[in-house]
């Protein structure tokens, strides 16, 4: 790493320098890096249980009653909302032009090999939602058609339309891994060999550098960045109604989705730095992440947490004011009796101790404050989701055509196979991600090469500064 | 970025100065012209108070109409001045600063504006005190402290309040100027509105530790109020379609939207009429639309999120409001109107670069941006009291009438007549900012390239 002279404004490793040699090194120290083999084994293990509990459970109950598996659809949920916005984060940052992302955008964009995850998983629950059409006809307190997205029942709804969506995001988002890791992948194929060799010579052996080449990829992410852009909101705001809100009866709640593609970002963010954050500590690569990307990353974090508790509070403050039965009953199920001490958990993960942890700015520059931050986001959105999937899977099966929810339920705890479930589908995440980063390159060697090139010191006055150019 | 040419303070000076040191020929008959409208409109405010609300189309169910459409359009143009201000120097955008004092001067004026709209709607303003005060301890009778007319006021104010500060703060350095360049009673305000300002480093320091600290202060006041604007239909469970939890999100970024829109349209303006080409520059409106590109997007989403969630419950009273919208005339050319000025014809101006940098596409777009917002709050208000209700005493249509839009008028002039006689005693484009903006940028050279680059602190 090249000396800096003096710091005078800036904090020591705020920005790295990384000098020629360090540069010509990263292809090959980005396609070898050595995953654990003891954290392989692991994350197989726990995806081997989630296996068995998957299985014991589908013996017992089967999959036509959604009832009992409203803890499979949270850790679903969980994984979906942590890894589906991921490769968007990526385009996001380079699409405003973002000089600190250019280290984490592949961490992100590998992500979306856990997209392939989340369609295999979902399946079982596209089995599961009950029919819109209610079989007994309307009644006195209930409706000939359930409350849901779906108001004109069109063909093939919902399960047709939702899987399209599913699988559109999978696509998407690896075509958007494989664009952007192409100029990489044509640098690193003569330091790979065997499988990875071969993989490397079919998606990457075309590529020759020339300046079509480059506008056409740009373009194509651009493009891909913009679909899925357009799509993954969609998709959340699917995932979050036919899963979570049209389950619960008379539950009408604009903002609901909003609150759940709000957390898409804040989780995936989070997840994001903590795989950063152990790519810096841990993975030798110092050299390549300063302290600039935790640093700008922690803001939009903090931005994110208190959007958070923004959206949440607008949500409480209209039901609660309101004194509508039905509103009453689903704030005392979800918010204030049943599920309390879980949206208690929900609120210090997602808002609180995040807001606590980054509003200093000693710890916003500190590389171990955001992602220690970014922890806690992760355990309150999985409190979210089971707050939410398993309130609404276990509201009451015969209430769902009801105009509205009149009682309020239980809160469900998790049996030994709801347990076995939640940690085999992480483990299963975990395991493919892992998987992601021995097969791409695990820097964006190309980002990082163009902002080296960005960067440099510069003095003004008495003092030694950050230089950014901007080209666009 | 970064198109324009590095200027000496002398000249900087000079050019910014030119509203307050010399009266371009357009001045005075443009605040003639603003003056008469806003005489205009207070004359029949005055008329309306001698003869009552019935001058007015508003009627029983329909008592909220023109004016609080209009409220809550100046509300939402207030949101400029933060989000280009506040937001945008805690973000470090370098594009900002030629907008910053503009948004926040016209952050005072709107919300200035729109809170004479409530007091005017009452129709007997001075029973607005009332409102704040008890005036019957006897009988134990105290202002409602849940009710939104307690909220509005106290989140209008306290955001008026800091507004001002923030403005004030950030016209110290050139309040100083001014007290250099100026003589007689002028010099004697200018150097009291200095305050011993010489431009060490302490009082740099300090000048700037407390722009930012007001920045991240501000923050909250700026999305309380919108939502608390918001609240105030959200939180009625008797109107249809008002009661949605969306709201208060959906209130905020529609407000942004409209507020910068109304910033880039001042500023191009300002750009022309006193020939600012060198501080108002393409390269900065081009970013600011791109910045809307983002925000009018968000807002659609969550407009789509408040039309599908009417719907989704199928409840007939909200199902029939939504059809009277969409369907019934003329709710549903406003609509028309409304979607495509508000989003899709500016997206789609905005949509090239060659687009974004042209002013008279860019003035059209904000415009068209300003006509929608203001026609969706009409469609959002009105139609939900319209609707018809259990009782046929309950049933009746609203009839705008000349005198509601007149007063509106006033409004848009009233707010216009402020900017002008602020930009004569007052710089519209901060001086120091634009200097300080000067000295950071440079350049990297790149291969054969040379490329524009800036100083940064971290």
């Amino acid at each position: 790493m090249a000396e800096l002279k003096t710091l005078n404004h800036h904090y020591k490793d705020m920005w790295v320098f990384p000098d020629a040699d360090d540069l010509a090194g990263l292809p090959a120290k980005a396609t070898s890096i050595g995953i654990n083999k003891l954290l392989l084994w692991l994350t197989l293990i726990l995806t081997a249980i989630g296996v068995v509990g998957f299985v014991m459970r589908a013996s017992a109950d089967g999959l036509n009653d959604y009832e009992p598996w409203g803890y499979y659809m949270a850790a679903f949920s969980f994984v979906f909302m942590v890894t589906a916005p991921a490769p968007l984060v990526s385009v996001a940052f380079r699409l405003i032009r973002s000089h600190w992302r250019r280290p984490l955008t592949r961490i992100a964009e590998i992500f979306a090999l856990v997209g392939i995850v989340n369609f295999v998983l979902y399946i079982p629950l596209m089995l599961m939602i009950p029919e819109i059409a209610n079989p007994n006809g309307a009644g006195h307190h209930s409706l000939d058609i359930r409350r849901t997205l779906w108001i004109q029942v069109p063909w093939g709804a919902p399960h047709f339309w939702e899987t399209m969506a599913m699988l559109s995001l999978p696509v998407m988002s690896c075509l958007i891994l494989l664009l952007s890791a192409t100029p990489d992948m044509s640098a690193s194929i003569q330091f790979v060999s065997g499988i990875k060799k071969k993989f490397y010579m079919l998606v990457a052996g075309y590529w020759k550098g020339s300046k079509r080449q480059w506008l056409v990829m740009q373009a194509a992410i651009g493009a891909l960045g913009g679909l899925y852009f357009l799509t993954l909101p969609f998709v959340q705001f699917l995932i979050s109604t036919d899963f979570g809100m049209s389950l619960i009866a008379g539950w009408k709640d604009s903002i609901f989705p909003a609150i759940y593609t709000l957390m898409g970002f804040q989780t995936s963010l989070a997840a994001i730095l903590i795989v950063l954050y152990i790519f810096r500590r841990w993975g030798g690569f110092e050299n390549f992440i300063g302290a600039s990307q935790f640093w700008s990353a922690s803001k939009i974090l903090l931005g994110l947490s208190l959007l958070w508790i923004y959206h949440m509070f607008a949500f409480f403050i209209t039901f609660w004011y309101g004194r509508m039965e039905v509103e009453q009953n689903i704030l005392n199920y979800l918010y204030v009796d049943s599920w309390f001490w879980i949206f208690i958990i929900n609120a210090l993960g997602s808002w609180l101790i995040p807001f606590l942890i980054l509003v200093w700015n000693p710890v916003r520059r500190a590389d171990w404050g955001a992602p220690l931050a970014a922890v806690f986001v992760l355990i309150g959105a999985l409190m979210f989701n089971i707050r939410i999937f398993v309130g609404a899977f276990n509201a009451g099966r015969e209430q769902i055509y009801d105009i509205s929810i009149t009682f309020v339920p239980d809160a469900v705890g998790p049996d030994i196979w709801d347990l076995c479930m939640v940690i085999g589908i992480i483990g299963l995440a975990c395991l493919v991600y892992l998987i992601g980063l021995r097969i791409f390159p695990v820097m964006n060697i190309w980002e990082i090469k163009e902002g080296a090139m960005y960067q440099k010191m510069g003095r003004l006055f008495r003092g030694n500064y950050l230089v950014l150019a901007k080209p666009e | 970025m970064q198109e324009g040419r590095v200027l000496p303070p002398e000249q900087i000076n000079k050019d910014l100065l030119n509203s307050i040191m010399s009266t371009p020929k357009w001045y005075w008959p443009a605040v003639g012209i603003c003056s008469l409208i806003v005489l205009i409109a207070a004359t029949i405010v005055g008329y309306m108070i001698n003869k009552g609300l019935g001058i007015t189309g508003l009627n029983r169910p329909v008592m909220w109409g023109f004016f609080i459409t209009n409220f809550v359009f100046w509300i939402g143009i207030s949101h400029a001045g933060v989000m280009l201000s506040a937001i945008l120097r805690l973000a470090k955008a370098e594009w900002r600063r030629p907008a910053s004092r503009a948004a926040e001067v016209l952050t005072i004026f709107s919300l200035m504006t729109a809170m004479t709209m409530p007091i005017i709607h009452t129709g007997r303003p001075w029973r607005s005190l009332y409102w704040f005060f008890p005036y019957d301890f006897a009988r134990g009778i105290f202002p409602n402290i849940r009710s939104p007319l307690v909220w509005d006021p106290s989140a209008i104010l306290t955001y008026l309040t800091s507004s001002v500060l923030f403005v004030f703060i950030a016209l110290i350095p050139d309040f100083a100027i001014l007290r250099d360049n100026t003589t007689g009673l002028r010099k004697k305000i200018y150097t009291a509105l200095s305050m011993g300002w010489q431009g060490n480093a302490r009082q740099w320091k300090l000048q700037i530790v407390a722009g930012i600290l007001l920045s991240a202060l501000i923050l909250p006041v700026f999305v309380s109020v919108h939502s608390i604007v918001s609240w105030d239909f959200g939180m009625a469970v008797s109107v249809k379609a008002w009661h949605s939890t969306v709201f208060a999100p959906y209130f905020v970024v529609g407000a942004v939207h409209s507020g910068v829109s109304a910033v880039i349209f001042v500023l191009i303006l300002l750009r022309q009429a006193y020939g600012w080409q060198d501080y108002i520059r393409r390269e900065h409106v081009e970013a600011l639309c791109r910045l809307l590109i983002v925000v009018s997007t968000g807002w659609f989403y969550y407009f789509c999120m408040e039309i599908i969630f009417g719907i989704y419950g199928r409840e007939a009273d909200e199902v029939a409001i939504r059809t009277l919208q969409f369907t019934l005339y003329p709710w549903n050319w406003i609509m028309i109107i409304f979607i495509v000025t508000t989003y899709f014809l500016p997206i789609l101006l905005w949509s090239r670069k060659v687009w974004r940098r042209n002013l008279l596409i860019v003035s059209i777009a904000c415009i068209s941006v300003n006509i929608g917002m203001w026609l969706e709050r009409y469609i959002l208000f009105v139609p939900g009291q319209i609707n018809k209700q259990l009782f046929t005493f309950t049933w009746a249509n609203y009839t705008p009438t000349i005198f509601e839009g007149i007063i509106v008028l006033g409004t848009f002039a009233l707010v216009t007549l402020l900017l002008l006689l602020f930009s004569k005693v007052m710089p519209l484009i901060p001086l120091y900012d634009i200097k300080e903006g000067d000295i950071l940028k440079t350049e990297v050279q790149i291969g054969r390239r040379t490329v524009p680059a800036t100083f940064r602190e971290d």
